[in-house]
């Protein structure tokens, strides 16, 4: 049980890493190729959109009790 | 300072990398704001399902004591749909055409790691067409233009631009321009 709950929490280590990979990517594609101010105002509302979902996802992450689950 | 940073968000001039010296950007265009607001409805649409899901489970989940689980995954989704509606965007606002005063150059992103830019002087420009298909290219005024340049090479293509007809007189004005030495100006 208490393997399974440290692949889980990797694996959502896992996940949270490679969204902020793309995110990333998205980031420095809209800085570097992007002309005028459209794609610096969709830089600045992605980044500030995806602090304040990634700090929910933490917060909601922490409250879940993943053991219930995995004893289903 | 935070007003200097700031001010990039309103008067960031459509300056772009290989820019030549005195080169004057004329027209940056983009797709017409409708492609994109359709992508973003469905993303919208897709966003309800944690909503009504929870309207239908909610006795259930409360019961079992899943809330905070549910509320986990809905917040995973929420942050997926994040990604996927500025993934559209960053698709959208970078497939851009760029009209200048000596040249176009277009900017066709197919993915994040697909880019394909092409260049035309305006010198080589032989003859623009304008083409309007359908009901909602006609009633919300966009559509593809042509740009045909010597036989043998091929058409620059700008799908769903919007004001189809000034983009044509702009091309048209720079090419003549060229031939009669004054400055176009937009």
């Amino acid at each position: 049980m208490f393997t399974l709950e440290i692949i889980f929490n990797i694996l959502a280590g896992l996940a949270f890493f490679i969204y902020w990979v793309i995110a990333f990517i998205i980031l420095y594609h809209l800085s570097r190729f992007g002309i005028g101010v459209q794609p610096k105002k969709f830089a600045a509302a992605f980044l500030f959109g995806s602090v304040v979902l990634s700090a929910t996802v933490i917060i909601l992450f922490t409250r879940t009790d993943i053991s219930a689950f995995l004893s289903l | 300072m935070i007003k200097k940073l700031l001010s990039i968000f309103h008067d960031s001039p459509n300056s772009f990398e290989g820019q030549k010296q005195g080169e004057e950007v004329l027209m940056l265009l983009r797709h017409h704001p409708f492609t994109i607001i359709i992508k973003v409805a469905f993303f919208a649409l897709i966003g309800l399902v944690p909503i009504v899901l929870w309207i239908i489970f909610s006795a259930l989940l409360e019961e079992h004591g899943w809330l905070n689980a549910f509320l986990f995954v809905s917040s995973i989704w929420y942050l997926v749909l994040w990604l996927g509606i500025f993934h559209s965007l960053t698709i959208y606002t970078l497939n851009a055409v760029l009209i200048t005063d000596r040249r176009i150059i277009d900017n066709d992103l197919h993915g994040l790691f697909n880019r394909e830019v092409s260049e035309l002087h305006n010198h080589r420009i032989q003859d623009v067409s304008v083409h309007t298909n359908g009901l909602l290219e006609t009633f919300l005024k966009f559509g593809d233009v042509t740009v045909q340049t010597a036989a043998s090479e091929k058409q620059f293509i700008f799908h769903r631009v919007p004001k189809p007809e000034k983009v044509k007189d702009v091309i048209m004005r720079i090419t003549a321009s060229r031939h009669t030495g004054v400055k176009t100006m937009v």
